[in-house]
């Protein structure tokens, strides 16, 4: 392959169907996915956080840079944050060409992730429906649909009639409530198995001889030369990371946590202008499938969407109240599942299977923080509020180039920290801030 | 294996002379009253229910319960009902599924042959080439998808839900949880007594020793003379915050599935053990079934559940199921004790002549294999209210840890001992639990009740003296010397978990995700620890190192019926509703409401506006009473302009932005008295700014003296506005002077109008007519109305609709937040610059605004388009000359019925922003247009005159 020629280390057991054969008639196991190895005292990166971003990242610091003595750190197992608690959607119908080009890029990443990590992914590109219940959210359909026209994105405006044919469960009818008026149909849009992603990127990384590490914990961040105590704070500069099983040392640290991403980064002395919230979801029992496509109601803030096994996955809003609480709520699956019943009453039968619960960290301007901070070494890519998942290969892609050379990409230069000192909020530039 | 039925049972639970009649694949079955449809099917000689997932291989009964994963069948409309649980009715439709063509021919069991390389998560290594290909794949992949099916035409039937109070719930009504019920409820508590099963009485149930049976009456009757309720077919689904409950009540007279939500001030959890399979090769047979299942075909249903056995047993169910067998006639053919370290290694043959091989190699002929290898404790209830359960390797099952005071385990899940122990054990957490809540009642009431006031000190919280249960020695028994099926409902054997835990998902989170054991409808009640077991076989550790899952709620699977309960958004309309109805109204859904859009012809009704007089409803305007004396603290936060120097009679207007400095809402304020005032907000933004005030003063600023009550609905609202608008009104008005001297334009007044008192009336206009707004208590909106329409009949007032208001509003060049503005647009960018007061000391959004004050924004500006009958739609863009760079856009569009032209409300890019600018609309369908950027927002007259006349 050619990207993973780049600085590899050792052959890949190389997936595909006649391995799987040869393999199955031999009955030879798999190799590891990701080796298990010692944590080293020292690496040129250290990546905290062992999800979709944080394995991105690396695995991109090694294809595209040719950094291979990375390490990822994960508190607990790789995934088990935000990356397996999402409920993978994926979409670039965004408003702004800044935010298209982002998306639009991370959608083409996705596209061809299952030959470039060679894992299959289940990149599902079965459209996205976003309904429209009023007037007013039918015109900022129409809205989105222009605007998508113009930047060559496939999405516009479709009526009852077209949205019962897509789904023919959803309820069109002239329905006393909250009728369906019409939708933004933007066919390239779908569901990705979110965990493949996970292990894709951590395998193909560990191919190129990037060290996944779970179960490390990092207990502080090591700086010097900062104006804060410790040599912490703006005008330092990293050195290396404390962990649960010792100290390790490295001039590059990059945070790729989602829910305790203000936390990690005050180790730097970096403060963040995140609060966090949680999003709560939920699966259903699985039934034969049904629902083709997947369906968004911005104004019964919720989504829905059926997998290859049949469950129906549910999710919504976050939840009002700022909190690290990922206890789930009765309150949350009774409305959820009002408002599902509201869009489609034939699933009254459907039995809730479970519910869960992730934490969203939310900045001010509902956009990330991504590049660097005031202490040298220490790299963010952090805020990522509820579209985190739809934005990993990118984001992977971007902060290893700015980790590697040096310099802000530009795609992420609206991104800045520095932007909550200069006002210069994402709000115009808005590649993420409307419609989710 | 052939089931048949067996002769009257002294334990039965059948009634044998009603027989009622249901269908099975299209075949006409009957069973008796009590039976479950499992045990009728298995009665009458059935034997496969289902096919599994992957492989499509034949599955028959398993525990013959609720959590049976081979029982899931569709009942009419109703998928995944559990066959082992769920009573028989007569009239029933029931049909496997996830099988094709049918159960007994499934041509998928094909894949069985090819199991070897279907091995767990082979589709993440294939299918990726050509790409091209993977939807095909996808579809193939969906069509494995197991469960019943969704029929289209499944209506929302009556759901209704139920809050209650109790001090004590008890989930489980064992022996321990009907002793803790029956004790709590004797030291006074109110107890509400929750179990699973269609009966009380636990394991007692089903078991045929006499002193089993004696106990069983005796509780019965203690339980019948205590006065606990007692909700049978129900589970506590989750325990949340605090207490919170939820809990499905299955069995309903009217409600299909009940939700009933409870704050228990203790809860008991008493939900028994679960009986584990066993794992070994061919463990999934059909005729391989556990002790508890065996029990149960025998003594509830008088069902022989074969001819002759094989019973495997570590432990005295076991021991009762051997016995029960063979006091019913099925021979016996062999016992194998695994506290001997004896082992079954496999189960061979069909499911008509199977075999049991012994790990010695010894083969014994039998049609029944019965299984008792041990239980799972099952603690979800536990772990959701904190605890972190602890393996005990000596007794092979995970016991409570710490849980928290509310929260106290009985029965099984704390211990073994005889059933004078666990009875006894229960008898004292029921006084506990009484005590307890006694503690918590009295604080509740210290800290919330006014009406009651309470007495006496808080009783102490009661110290947990129980005497801990006895734990038998139980074998470590989870998988034989051979591989066989871990996880029933996903098809997912030790094999695939020992070959997953060797690619590296060695924890048992990534192992489920990669293989999805544990994931399926069983949630993991029968088959999560034998998946840590197999993780940490395949590590070299121990169970206790590896750790369990997380289990989370509901702890049995609800309909999302039950949990929508009634649909409790209702429809709102205004009182004057029925006049527009009456009226021809065309009416609109805005928000929660519907609303009048117009009576026929928008465009006379603005032209009456502007020529003689109309009125609008607009009782979907946001209300907010406000009242204390930090009023002007509150409204100086929010709004960008100041508020400390209203005087009392005054309205103004005011604009919130968010903390982004993004247009949050907009609308007038009036002070009605020293501490008084009324806010109005957007329709849209009712709810909205009432959360966001009630966040301010709650959260950030709790020491402000301000009560706020949100009064949307309290009052209807009439504009009545147009130049004869101060006549009509004078003649319905009393007590109020509404000469233009006296009420000027931004006042208030309080007044009697049409005899009803109380009235608030100010002068504002949306319109650019002169006009007045009265909020007149809900129940005389209508009263009002006619009466203005009929005191107005020779002045020409007609009603005018929402598109009318829009018309004017547009004509004036007002912008509605969230149409004209959007999700980024910054409050300079509306043009009311002057509005926002930097020299304030804070308010909501003021950063963000500060430096917004030297950066060019986008503007909200007024635009022509150069053919007047032109209307670009409310989306079109402006783009550059003959490029795709988008400029901005029209967010409002009309026909102006006063100007006789198209008009528009944009927003563009500071460029474009200055008056007489030419600009390019690219309409949606394809064609450029030209327009100009108009000098003011007010494409009609934009000196007020007639607003302030």
């Amino acid at each position: 392959m050619r990207g993973i020629a780049r600085g590899m280390r050792r052959r890949p057991a190389k997936y595909s169907a006649a391995a799987l054969a040869w393999r199955g008639l031999k009955g030879d196991s798999w190799p590891r996915v990701w080796r298990d190895t010692e944590l080293k005292r020292s690496y040129d990166a250290v990546v905290i956080g062992g999800g979709v971003h944080g394995l991105a990242t690396a695995y991109y610091l090694a294809r595209n840079h040719g950094m291979t003595n990375v390490a990822v750190l994960d508190k607990a197992y790789l995934g088990s944050g935000a990356s397996g608690r999402n409920t993978a959607i994926v979409r670039a119908n965004y408003l702004t060409p800044e935010g298209v080009a982002f998306y639009d890029r991370s959608l083409q990443l996705y596209n061809s992730m299952a030959l470039d990590l060679n894992i299959n992914v289940m990149f599902s590109e079965r459209g996205h429906l976003t309904l429209a219940h009023s007037d007013a959210a039918l015109r900022t359909m129409h809205w989105r649909a222009e605007v998508n026209k113009l930047q060559g994105v496939n999405s516009s405006v479709i009526g009852p009639d077209e949205i019962s044919e897509i789904a023919p469960s959803l309820d069109t009818s002239d329905h006393p409530r909250y009728p369906i008026l019409g939708a933004l149909y933007h066919p390239p849009g779908g569901i990705v198995r979110h965990d493949a992603v996970v292990w894709g990127y951590a395998r193909a990384a560990d191919h190129m001889g990037v060290e996944m590490h779970q179960k490390t914990e990092v207990l502080d961040i090591l700086c010097e030369g900062g104006d804060g105590p410790n040599g912490k704070g703006a005008g330092g500069r990293v050195t290396g990371v404390r962990t649960n099983r010792g100290d390790i040392s490295t001039p590059i640290v990059i945070n790729c946590t989602a829910g305790w991403a203000g936390l990690i980064s005050a180790m730097a002395g970096v403060r963040l202008p995140i609060t966090t919230h949680p999003l709560q979801a939920a699966v259903t029992e699985p039934v034969k499938v049904f629902l083709p496509t997947v369906v968004v109601s911005g104004s019964l803030h919720v989504y829905i969407s059926q997998t290859d096994r049949g469950e129906l996955v549910f999710g919504a809003a976050v939840d009002a109240v700022a909190t690290y609480s990922i206890r789930g709520s009765l309150e949350f699956t009774e409305e959820l599942a009002g408002h599902v019943l509201e869009l489609m009453p034939s699933v009254s039968r459907m039995r809730l299977l479970r519910q869960w619960s992730g934490l969203c960290d939310m900045t001010p301007d509902y956009s990330p923080v991504m590049g660097f901070t005031p202490v040298d070494g220490f790299l963010v890519d952090v805020g990522w509020g509820t579209y985190g998942f739809k934005a990993a290969p990118v984001s992977g892609e971007q902060i290893a180039e700015a980790a590697a050379t040096g310099r802000t990409p530009e795609l992420i230069a609206p991104f800045a920290l520095s932007r909550f000192e200069t006002g210069e909020l994402v709000g115009e530039k808005g590649a993420a801030a409307v419609g989710h | 294996m052939t089931m048949s039925r067996l002769g009257p049972q002294p334990t039965e639970v059948i009634d044998r002379s009603t027989t009622p009649r249901f269908r099975w694949n299209g075949k006409r079955f009957s069973g008796f009253e009590g039976d479950t449809i499992a045990s009728a099917l298995a009665a009458a000689g059935e034997h496969v229910f289902s096919r599994s997932m992957k492989y499509h291989r034949p599955r028959g009964i398993l525990t013959a319960d609720y959590w049976d994963p081979n029982l899931l069948v569709q009942v009419g409309d109703d998928p995944n009902v559990r066959a082992g649980h769920r009573l028989l009715e007569a009239g029933m439709n029931v049909q496997a599924q996830n099988v094709w063509p049918s159960l007994r021919h499934d041509i998928k069991a094909a894949n069985g042959l090819v199991s070897r390389f279907l091995t767990a998560g082979f589709y993440y290594k294939t299918f990726m080439r050509p790409q091209k290909l993977w939807p095909a794949y996808e579809r193939v992949l969906a069509t494995f998808a197991p469960g019943g099916k969704v029929d289209p035409d499944t209506p929302h039937r009556y759901h209704d839900k139920r809050y209650t109070h109790p001090d004590v719930v008890v989930a489980g009504a064992g022996p321990a949880g009907i002793e803790a019920a029956v004790a709590a409820a004797a030291a006074g508590a109110r107890v509400l007594l929750v179990e699973h099963e269609h009966a009380v009485g636990g394991h007692l149930r089903y078991s045929s020793q006499e002193p089993d049976r004696a106990a069983l009456s005796e509780l019965r009757a203690a339980l019948d003379a205590s006065g606990v309720e007692v909700l049978t077919d129900s589970t506590v689904t989750g325990r949340y915050e605090d207490n919170w409950l939820g809990i499905v009540q299955r069995s309903h007279p009217i409600a299909v599935e009940r939700l009933i939500k409870a704050r228990a001030k203790v809860l008991v959890v008493a939900p028994g053990l679960i009986e584990r399979p066993y794992v070994f090769s061919g463990n999934d047979r059909p005729g391989v079934i556990t002790s508890g299942a065996a029990r149960r075909l025998i003594n509830l249903w008088g069902v022989k559940p074969g001819e002759r056995a094989v019973v495997f047993t570590a432990n005295s169910d076991g021991d009762e199921a051997a016995a029960d067998l063979d006091r019913v006639g099925v021979e016996v053919a062999a016992v194998i004790d695994g506290r001997d370290g004896r082992r079954i290694s496999a189960a061979q043959g069909s499911s008509k002549a199977l075999e049991a091989v012994l790990s010695g190699g010894t083969r014994t002929e039998a049609d029944l294999l019965v299984v008792a290898a041990g239980w799972t404790a099952p603690t979800s209830l536990l772990n959701m209210s904190g605890d972190r359960p602890v393996y005990d390797p000596a007794v092979a099952r995970f016991f409570p840890s710490d849980p928290p005071g509310n929260v106290l385990a009985t029965g099984g899940l704390a211990g073994d001992g005889s059933l004078d122990e666990l009875r006894a054990h229960g008898t004292t957490t029921g006084k506990l639990a009484a005590q307890r809540a006694a503690a918590v009642a009295h604080r509740y009431q210290a800290r919330t009740a006014r009406a009651l006031p309470v007495t006496g000190d808080e009783p102490a919280w009661a110290a947990d003296l129980r005497v801990p249960l006895r734990r038998n020695h139980h074998p470590e028994l989870y998988r034989s010397d051979t591989h066989g099926m871990i996880d029933f409902s996903e098809d997912v054997g030790s094999k695939d978990l020992v070959a997953a835990a060797r690619e590296g998902y060695d924890s048992v989170e990534l192992a489920k995700r990669y293989t999805t054991a544990t994931m399926g409808s069983a949630q993991g009640k029968l088959e999560t620890v034998n998946t840590v077991a197999a993780i940490a076989e395949a590590r070299g550790e121990t169970i206790a190192q590896v750790g369990t899952t997380v289990w989370r709620p509901p702890y049995a699977p609800l309909t999302l019926g039950a949990l929508a309960g009634r649909v409790f958004e209702p429809v709102r309309v205004s009182s004057i509703h029925p006049w527009h109805e009456a009226n021809g109204v065309r009416t609109i859904l805005a928000g929660q409401w519907i609303r009048p859009d117009h009576y026929g012809d928008p465009a006379a009704e603005v032209r009456n506006v502007r020529a003689n007089v109309g009125l609008i409803d607009v009782t979907p305007l946001g209300k907010l009473d406000l009242r204390g004396p930090d009023i002007p603290n509150l409204l100086n936060l929010l709004y960008t302009n100041k508020w400390s120097k209203l005087p009392v009679g005054k309205v103004r207007y005011g604009m919130m932005c968010a903390e982004d400095g993004v247009v949050l809402d907009d609308g007038v304020t009036g002070r009605l008295g020293d501490d008084h005032y009324l806010m109005t907000t957007t329709s849209s933004g009712a709810g909205g700014v009432w959360e966001w005030v009630e966040n301010w003063l709650q959260t950030e600023r709790p020491h402000w003296r301000v009560h706020v009550t949100p009064v949307t609905t309290a009052y209807s609202s009439i504009n009545v506005a147009g130049p004869k608008s101060r006549e009509l009104v004078s003649r319905v008005a009393e007590g109020v002077d509404l000469s233009s001297e006296a009420f000027k334009y931004m006042e208030v007044r309080t007044a009697t109008v049409a005899g009803v008192a109380g009235c608030f009336m100010w002068r504002i206009g949306f319109t650019g007519e002169l006009s007045f707004e009265l909020h007149v208590p809900a129940g005389h909106g209508m009263h009002v109305w006619e009466a203005l329409m009929e005191a107005g009949a020779d002045l020409g007032v007609g009603p005018f609709g929402l598109e009318g208001q829009r018309i004017m509003r547009l004509e004036k060049g007002h912008f509605i937040v969230g149409q004209d503005t959007d999700g980024l647009t910054l409050g300079p960018s509306t043009g009311l610059s002057p509005l926002i007061k930097l020299d304030k000391d804070d308010f909501a959004g003021m950063p963000e605004l500060a430096w917004a004050a030297d950066r060019k924004l986008p503007m909200i500006v007024a635009i022509q388009p150069d053919d007047p009958n032109v209307v670009p739609e409310e989306a079109a863009q402006i783009v550059r000359g003959d490029t795709n760079e988008i400029l901005g856009r029209i967010t409002s569009s009309r026909m102006s019925p006063t100007l006789g032209r198209s008009i528009c409300l944009g927003q563009v890019e500071p460029e474009l922003a200055a008056g007489g600018t030419k600009v390019t609309v690219l309409l949606v369908s394809g064609e450029r247009i030209s327009a100009t950027v108009m000098d003011h927002h007010a494409h009609f007259d934009p000196d007020g005159e007639r607003l302030r006349g």
